[in-house]
């Protein structure tokens, strides 16, 4: 119940802002913005291990944005696959001589830096495998501009998501030192030239659960969660950031999934301990398309290491929960976090075994339990339904009516068995992390080309 | 009311030229002036006093028609020359502002075949620059302004409101345009279709601005065509790179029409 009551306010708080977000993105011009000199240049990090069916797609998608002064850096993270090969080929890219490597981060020695002058803004670090993070730090240590942006390599940014973000954070320079973006279900999509071309739901079962639960997490949740500026995460899939700050907090954790989530802790933390404003920021107008895992296993796997990770998280900051020095952070962020998203699944099993042991106990008065079970789907659908109706009051990116049937039919699906299965991963993950396993996983990908093949034939 | 001063205001709209040109074919006389007027709140009584003033004079005749724009109006004057049909514009522009004061008139004249053969496209050209003529002015097309101009115009841009505004106005202009909104199609029409000139965008789907420049010089065609750049970006670094590697002009985005032309056409010339 105080979960419900929780995920409400945090939805009011939503829809006190996308008003705002709604009049902002009516009124102000991006055009203007997207050739002027005075918007701040931005380094896009795009790590990439095996990812040599994807890579060339987005690395063209992200060469073709609109922004005035912006690179992409590419990190190799010691493919086992033809990664840097078909980089190299496609975009001729050669050995830099001697490639200006700043030693602002920590991470493992780089193999050579790969440039073309023909595209100027494309760099490709190769490097030994070293994790995400290590990625990351990698590319912050080449980057020459003042603002990073993590980006996968198995996401399409919009043409115009880099700058409604750097818009955002030249309303405020001084105090954001991170904007998070608005990461969508790209599956079922059509892609064209590294564009979406026509937003359409996925058709698998999994990707469509995706889809739903990321519109409310994003739409419902993180909107409101910034409102009060207590957002704990930055998708790694599309965020940006203060480079000086990342820097200054020693940059990514290596070790461990998990690491967008701990940049912003750290964020946090660094900027309470030294009573510095900040904000982190975020960005709904900013969208970028992902590829959501479309099978059983892939899928688990995913969520597992999302448990694993912020678990981890929550260990290692368990200090600012309940700690008022840490303000909205460690009274309301945090303890939540602690209680409602890693500790839930055990909160729901026991739970279950009390009602089994009442139900055996003959003890249960049928008519209030049908009453609590039926009080909690409904304000849960009432969230999602929530979250739907902000995304078609600001947004409305799904035009079709039978696209927004499907999502009200999911939405209340998830109730039956999806809620269920994320409680089972996470609880999975746990154990990974107690048992030490810390592998990352499998990640498979679908061409971007034969994405869109089989959205054209549906 | 003289036979040939028959005021067919009822005419079909889309055969106004069609039917110029018949008139001028029948006629047996060697010059056959045309004259486009265009005013901006035309009164509705305009034309019969522009009918009244051509009959006044001894010996002119003459045809009249509502143009397709409302506000222009065509004249026929079989047997003119273009400097009689000159007079008559002039005539005409001062007896109407002597009458209805400060009304303004915007014309466009020639004669045919004096100042070459007659066709739908060279009408509708000059009724177009009568319209857009400044007031008062007289544009009078001669046989160099009636040359056929071959030049193709090829318009890479993403947003579609600006390109048909390019397009329009490019082809009003006599230029023979083809559009496009993405760098990979661009690539191909230059290929297939040889323009003379590329006026492009630089922020394209599919491919990035620098590389794309780049690529159009390595196309195998016989004359690379020019390279006009008109974008949003405004980043002196990339105007100064788009400079070397070759393009023939940049403009930033908002751009002023006029100008746009001006320095079109001193690439091309």
């Amino acid at each position: 119940m105080t979960v419900n009551t929780i995920y409400f306010t945090i939805l009011t708080f939503s829809f006190r802002n996308i008003m705002t977000i709604f009049r902002r993105s009516a009124y102000s011009k991006y055009n203007t913005l997207s050739g002027s000199e005075l918007v701040p240049s931005v380094s896009l990090l795009v790590p990439a291990f095996n990812e040599e069916l994807t890579v060339i797609e987005n690395v063209k998608c992200l060469l073709t944005l609109n922004y005035p002064t912006y690179e992409v850096i590419v990190i190799n993270d010691g493919s086992s696959d033809n990664t840097l090969e078909v980089l190299r080929e496609e975009f001729g890219l050669e050995p830099l001589p001697n490639p200006e490597m700043r030693n602002s981060i920590d991470c493992q020695p780089i193999r050579a830096v790969y440039h073309n002058p023909q595209y100027p803004h494309l760099f490709v670090i190769d490097k030994p495998n070293g994790g995400k993070a290590d990625s990351l730090n990698a590319g912050i240590n080449l980057s020459h501009y003042p603002l990073i942006s993590s980006i996968d390599a198995d996401s399409l940014l919009e043409k115009d998501a880099l700058i409604r973000m750097a818009r955002m954070y030249m309303e405020n320079p001084e105090e954001t030192v991170a904007i998070g973006g608005d990461v969508r279900i790209a599956n079922g999509c059509l892609i064209e030239n590294g564009a979406v071309k026509e937003v359409s739901l996925p058709r698998k079962m999994w990707p469509m659960f995706q889809a739903v639960e990321y519109l409310k997490a994003f739409l419902g949740g993180r909107i409101g969660w910034s409102a009060i500026n207590g957002l704990i995460i930055v998708s790694g899939a599309f965020g940006m950031f203060r480079k000086d700050y990342v820097i200054a907090v020693g940059g990514y954790r290596g070790g461990y999934p998990g690491e967008d989530m701990n940049i912003i802790i750290k964020l946090h933390r660094y900027m309470l301990e030294n009573k510095l404003k900040y904000r982190v920021a975020f960005c709904p107008e900013a969208v970028c398309w992902t590829q959501a895992p479309d099978s059983y296993r892939i899928l688990s796997n995913q969520r597992k290491r999302w448990g694993r990770g912020n678990l981890k998280n929550m260990i290692e900051n368990y200090d600012m929960a309940f700690n008022p020095k840490y303000r909205v952070m460690g009274l309301l962020t945090m303890p939540y976090n602690i209680i409602f998203e890693a500790l839930n699944p055990y909160f729901k099993i026991t739970g279950l075994l009390a009602l089994v042991g009442y139900t055996l106990l003959d003890m249960t008065n049928w008519k209030i339990l049908v009453v609590f079970g039926l009080i909690n789907i409904l304000s849960g659908y009432l969230l999602s339904i929530g979250a739907l109706f902000l995304e078609e009051l600001a947004f409305k990116r799904f035009t079709k009516v039978s696209d927004l049937a499907r999502l009200l039919l999911f939405s209340a699906l998830k109730f039956f068995g999806y809620a269920q299965l994320g409680g089972l991963w996470r609880i999975q993950g746990h154990i990974q992390y107690l048992r030490n396993n810390n592998s990352w996983g499998t990640m498979t990908r679908t061409s971007w080309k034969e994405e869109s093949k089989a959205a054209k034939t549906a | 009311m003289p036979n040939t001063a028959a005021l067919q205001t009822e005419i079909e709209q889309s055969n106004l030229y069609v039917t110029i040109i018949q008139k001028v074919k029948e006629s047996a006389h060697e010059a056959n002036g045309v004259l486009f007027i265009y005013s901006v709140n035309a009164p509705s009584y305009l034309e019969s006093q522009i009918s009244g003033i051509l009959e006044s004079q001894p010996g002119v005749t003459f045809a009249m028609w509502s143009g397709h724009q409302p506000g222009s109006i065509a004249v026929l004057l079989p047997g003119q020359t273009l400097d009689t049909v000159h007079f008559q514009g002039l005539l005409l522009k001062q007896r109407i502002q002597e009458i209805n004061g400060d009304l303004e008139l915007h014309m466009a004249l020639s004669s045919f075949p004096e100042q070459g053969e007659l066709n739908e496209q060279l009408l509708k050209q000059m009724e177009e620059s009568a319209k857009l003529s400044p007031a008062g002015d007289i544009h009078i097309f001669t046989k160099e302004e009636f040359q056929p101009s071959q030049t193709r115009i090829l318009i890479v841009e993403g947003d579609a409101t600006v390109r048909e505004f390019l397009q329009i106005r490019l082809q009003m202009q006599g230029y023979e345009t083809a559009v496009t909104d993405n760098g990979i199609s661009a690539l191909e029409l230059i290929e297939s279709w040889n323009p003379d000139l590329v006026l492009t965008e630089l922020n394209l789907y599919g491919i990035d601005g620098l590389p794309y420049i780049h690529h159009i010089q390595q196309l195998n065609v016989k004359t690379v065509p020019k390279i006009v750049v008109l974008t949003e970006q405004r980043v002196e670094q990339t105007i100064s790179l788009c400079f070397k590697s070759g393009i023939d002009d940049y403009i930033t985005k908002p751009f002023s029409p006029v100008e746009l032309d001006a320095r079109i056409r001193r690439c091309i010339h």
